[in-house]
């Protein structure tokens, strides 16, 4: 019996260690294959999920649901303060009412004066949030509009209020939108009312730090931050949040848009943006500079010619 | 067809089936803003549990496709995390056939310095490789969440499933011990 056994185990060994040596060598192969090139298995990601996520769809909204009901009936048990703390905010709003209908009412007379346009191209897509990244270090949505809908990669998407992020991966029937808090989100942007450019950084922490800044000196807590539109990442003048401080003196950004609770996105169409399609395109010109007609427009053949 | 083999083959089923119930709760939006904190990652716990138990539960390749799709859905880098934890559940079960006299708090230690190692390998080349690793405290706090979480897979998976190690007389269907 026991040598009948070890008989056998000497076929299956050999290979099941080919087994799995093939599969740790493919599955390493994927991984190099993914930090070469990445867009193109991003793209089969996309493709994955995309076939996947809707099939958990029917069952992932009601457990949602169900859980955010909970969470709800839990503030219950302090409803008189919110009562009152509602009240409060509301008496602040109606004078902030007021000043807003005067600043309308002027805003609208000096356009007329101006004979100004506003931009008609920025109109937008809504779509409902499906599902988060699943995983604490990215801070990604998954909403359930894609290509089919005709987003594109890197429009940006707001709550109500403020800008969340993003696109970037669109699957035919879902797009995934990164995040400003996310450790990858560069976001270009400016301080009002200094006019201050500075950069949204990411750091997977719910308040952005603010890096870049020209002249700190000039920026206050509580300042608006918009996109400033530079390096066509962004429309300009979309709200971001707004400055604030943390107890380690370094200005941070408190988003506008409700973080906790993202129900649905805005997807702004926006047709000036850069497309970014091969990997380099972000840091490099789109066609190397001495490339002569024939040449391939090749981000890599041009810096292998640049190193040279 | 034996019912040994029917047994098998639904807990692999099982195996899939829990793999994906896992992912979905991964993936419920509850709270898309970032936390200070991270959950246990269950599925590895799950996998190397029945891989000391019982390694016919969970085959290499049903760990390697389902540990890369949970890859593919969890935005992780396609591949790195899920070759690790083949590895490691390959070694675990290699010594599988040792560790059956052993008491469950020397298991415990061995999940444990399994998971640390394979996080510190996964850690050292996403920071070579990658240009945002990721915050070490929530690394931390998710190895430190999972092997807390372990017993409790190990108790559902003996009382609910009833994957526990093969008793010494146990037989598989060629009449071969297990």
């Amino acid at each position: 019996m026991a040598k009948n056994g070890t008989n056998s185990e000497a076929y299956t060994t050999p290979l099941r260690r080919l087994l799995l040596a093939v599969v740790i060598l493919s599955l390493l192969g994927l991984f190099f294959v993914w930090r070469i090139d990445s867009p193109r298995v991003e793209r089969f990601r996309a493709a994955v999920i995309d076939r996947v996520l809707p099939s958990f769809d029917w069952a992932m909204a009601p457990v949602t649901a169900t859980v955010n009901l909970a969470r709800d009936f839990r503030s219950y048990q302090r409803i008189y303060e919110q009562n009152q703390e509602l009240r409060r905010e509301l008496r602040q709003m109606s004078s902030w009412k007021e000043a807003a209908l005067q600043l309308e009412q002027e805003n609208a007379k000096l356009r007329d004066l101006n004979n100004v346009r506003l931009d008609p191209r920025l109109t937008y897509i809504t779509g409902v949030v499906l599902a988060d990244s699943g995983s604490p270090f990215r801070q990604s949505l998954l909403i359930n509009v894609g290509s089919r809908d005709g987003i594109v990669d890197g429009w940006a998407t707001m709550d109500g209020t403020g800008l969340v992020g993003r696109v970037s991966g669109v699957g035919a029937n879902t797009s995934r939108v990164i995040m400003l808090t996310d450790a990858t989100s560069r976001i270009p942007a400016t301080i009002q009312p200094s006019g201050q450019r500075a950069l949204i950084v990411g750091d997977n922490s719910p308040a952005p730090p603010i890096d870049f800044l020209e002249n700190p000196d000039q920026v206050r807590p509580g300042d608006r931050i918009v996109t400033s539109g530079d390096g066509d990442v962004f429309p300009p003048g979309l709200l971001i949040g707004q400055v604030a401080q943390d107890p380690g003196g370094r200005l941070r950004t408190r988003p506008a848009a409700d973080f906790e609770r993202l129900e649905f996105l805005r997807v702004l169409r926006d047709h000036g943006a850069r497309r970014v399609s091969n990997p380099s395109a972000l840091v490099l010109p789109e066609t190397p500079p001495t490339a002569g007609p024939t040449a391939e427009p090749d981000a890599d053949a041009a810096t292998a010619e640049r190193e040279n | 067809m034996d019912s040994g083999l029917l047994k098998t083959w639904g807990m692999r089923l099982m195996f899939v089936f829990l793999a994906l119930i896992i992912l979905f709760f991964h993936l419920l939006p509850l709270n898309p803003a970032p936390s200070r904190w991270a959950g246990p990652d269950v599925l590895v716990a799950v996998i190397f549990a029945w891989s000391v138990r019982r390694p016919d539960y969970v085959p290499m390749l049903l760990v390697a496709s389902v540990m890369l799709m949970a890859d593919m859905m969890l935005q992780r880098p396609p591949g790195l995390w899920a070759v690790l934890v083949v590895c490691a559940a390959e070694w675990l079960k290699s010594r599988e056939r040792r560790q059956r006299e052993s008491t469950f708090v020397l298991e415990w230690l061995t999940f444990a310095s399994t998971l640390v190692v394979i996080t510190m390998l996964y850690r050292a080349v996403t920071m070579v490789l990658m240009p945002s690793p990721g915050v070490l405290a929530l690394s931390l706090v998710q190895v430190l969440m999972t092997i807390a979480i372990y017993p409790v897979v190990v108790a559902v998976s003996y009382v609910l499933l009833s994957v526990r190690r093969a008793a010494p007389g146990d037989v598989d269907r060629f009449g071969k011990p297990i």
